[in-house]
């Protein structure tokens, strides 16, 4: 069988048995795949550092007979993303994103720009460590790559116009005018909406240069995170360890917490 | 096959538990142990009992030991000012084996891994912290492997610690990334230990 080659993020390792990994990479055409690296864990003459989550890579494989995991014969370390280990709310932050692109883009074809969005996120938090805002913007992006778009600045039943307060549903999918509120919906402010209105705008690939108020964050944090919890199709590990370091503000008014 | 020879089967399946053993080798190890006189079987038998009847964990520093607390905790001749702190025992292995540090061990029994979802409740964080306080120890060196979890465990080590007033110190580069300490060379690693840097 002919080799393959593509570009490539490696998303994590295991360790199979003394001396071999199990790597799982995004490409840009291919999506989700899994490879078999042969003396990975043991020795660095084949690989080195490549294969370290995070790290963007060219990779060449063949395909095993009767598996769905590859078999990885090269892989050329592009950018091993080391800014990434001097941050710990940037790694934590890279390890959500790389997750949550395994869950929701794990079935395979192609998906350029979900790679776009990851590679530019992982560049951006290895410049800039990590902030509020990346796991707001990430957490958007992802709700319109994947197709699932909350309703932000019309009523999400009626279509109508929105007042000053508002609340906001995940079940109904967006924002809810008092008419149209259900119980359990989280208070949210026009404001609000309008800010994650225009940052879901701008194009999915672009981390660098926002600077969002504390009532933006505060309130659409929690918003944007319960809308793609129900888009997941199970729990995201690294969703506990980013919390544990950078607690989620409480939602205002205390009402529907997820 | 095997199936005919059933005690057979079952040596070649416990076998086949071991990391990095294939059914192969399994059954070769097998074979193996069948030539092999009575009393080398037993041999190999008792030291594996002995193994799980002697071996437990230190309760200060959570390195294997047959005493507790374990030989490396009461030597005298070590500095109590200096406390090294590794993923597992095979890496505190490593260090000893390089003679390059003699001061004393904490042993995590594992690393923060951000994607696995593994806090430092998970680990023996909050023991090091304890034995911190106590107010013996100047320099923390920590020696986890430098690979992602490594890396976020020392940050977090690092964010902890400082505000103790305790210097915090990390092997120096050197090891390659990705590099788990059991698998680097000795030299390197006495070479690691004697060039630290400030975290
Ligand atoms: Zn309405
Ligand atoms: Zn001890």
């Amino acid at each position: 069988m002919h080799p393959q080659k593509s570009e490539a993020i490696i998303l994590q390792h295991i360790d199979y048995g003394e001396s071999d990994r199990i790597v799982t990479f995004f490409t840009p055409e291919q999506g989700l795949l899994k490879g078999f690296a042969r003396g990975a864990r043991k020795s660095r003459k084949r690989f080195g550092a490549a294969l370290e989550p995070f790290s963007g890579v060219r990779l060449i494989w063949r395909q095993r007979p009767n598996s769905s995991l590859l078999n990885l014969q090269e892989a050329e370390l592009l950018d091993l993303r080391d800014g990434l280990r001097r941050d710990l709310k940037a790694l934590a932050l890279a390890a959500y994103g790389c997750e949550l692109v395994a869950a929701l883009f794990g079935e395979g074809g192609a998906h350029p720009e979900v790679y776009a969005m990851l590679k530019s996120l992982l560049d951006q938090l290895n410049v800039d460590g990590g902030c509020a805002e990346y796991r707001l913007l990430l957490e958007l992006r992802l709700l319109r790559l994947s197709g699932h778009e909350p309703h932000l600045l019309h009523c999400a039943v009626c279509g109508g116009a929105l007042p000053e307060q508002v609340h906001f549903s995940v079940e109904q999918d967006g924002s809810l005018c008092p008419a149209c509120r259900v119980p359990g919906a989280r208070p949210v402010s026009l404001a609000t909406l309008g800010s994650l209105a225009r940052c879901r705008e701008t194009p999915a690939d672009r981390f660098a240069g926002f600077h969002l108020g504390a009532t933006t964050l505060g309130e659409g944090a929690p918003l944007c995170t319960a809308a793609l919890d129900a888009q997941l199709p199970r729990r995201i590990k690294s969703r506990e360890f980013l919390d544990r370091l950078e607690p989620l503000p409480p939602a205002p008014g205390g009402a529907g917490h997820s | 096959m095997l199936d005919s020879i059933p005690s057979f089967a079952r040596l070649v399946a416990e076998l086949a538990k071991f990391p990095g053993i294939g059914k192969k080798t399994a059954t070769r190890l097998a074979f193996f142990l069948l030539r092999q006189p009575r009393a080398e079987a037993e041999a190999l038998a008792g030291a594996i009992l002995e193994l799980k009847e002697k071996i437990g964990f230190c309760s200060r520093c959570f390195h294997i030991t047959e005493s507790d607390p374990c030989p490396i905790c009461t030597d005298p001749g070590r500095d109590e000012g200096l406390l090294c702190v590794v993923e597992q025992p095979q890496d505190l292995i490593a260090i000893e084996r390089s003679r390059s540090f003699r001061g004393r061990y904490h042993v995590l029994q594992g690393a923060l891994s951000p994607l696995d979802g593994i806090g430092p409740d998970q680990l023996r964080f909050s023991e090091l912290l304890q034995r911190l306080k106590g107010g013996a120890v100047r320099e923390l060196l920590v020696a986890t492997n430098f690979t992602v979890e490594g890396d976020a465990t020392a940050l977090y080590l690092a964010g902890q610690v400082r505000p103790l007033g305790i210097r915090v110190t990390r092997l120096a580069h050197g090891i390659p990334t990705g590099s788990d300490l059991e698998f680097v060379d000795d030299a390197t690693v006495n070479r690691a230990v004697e060039g630290r840097r400030d975290l």
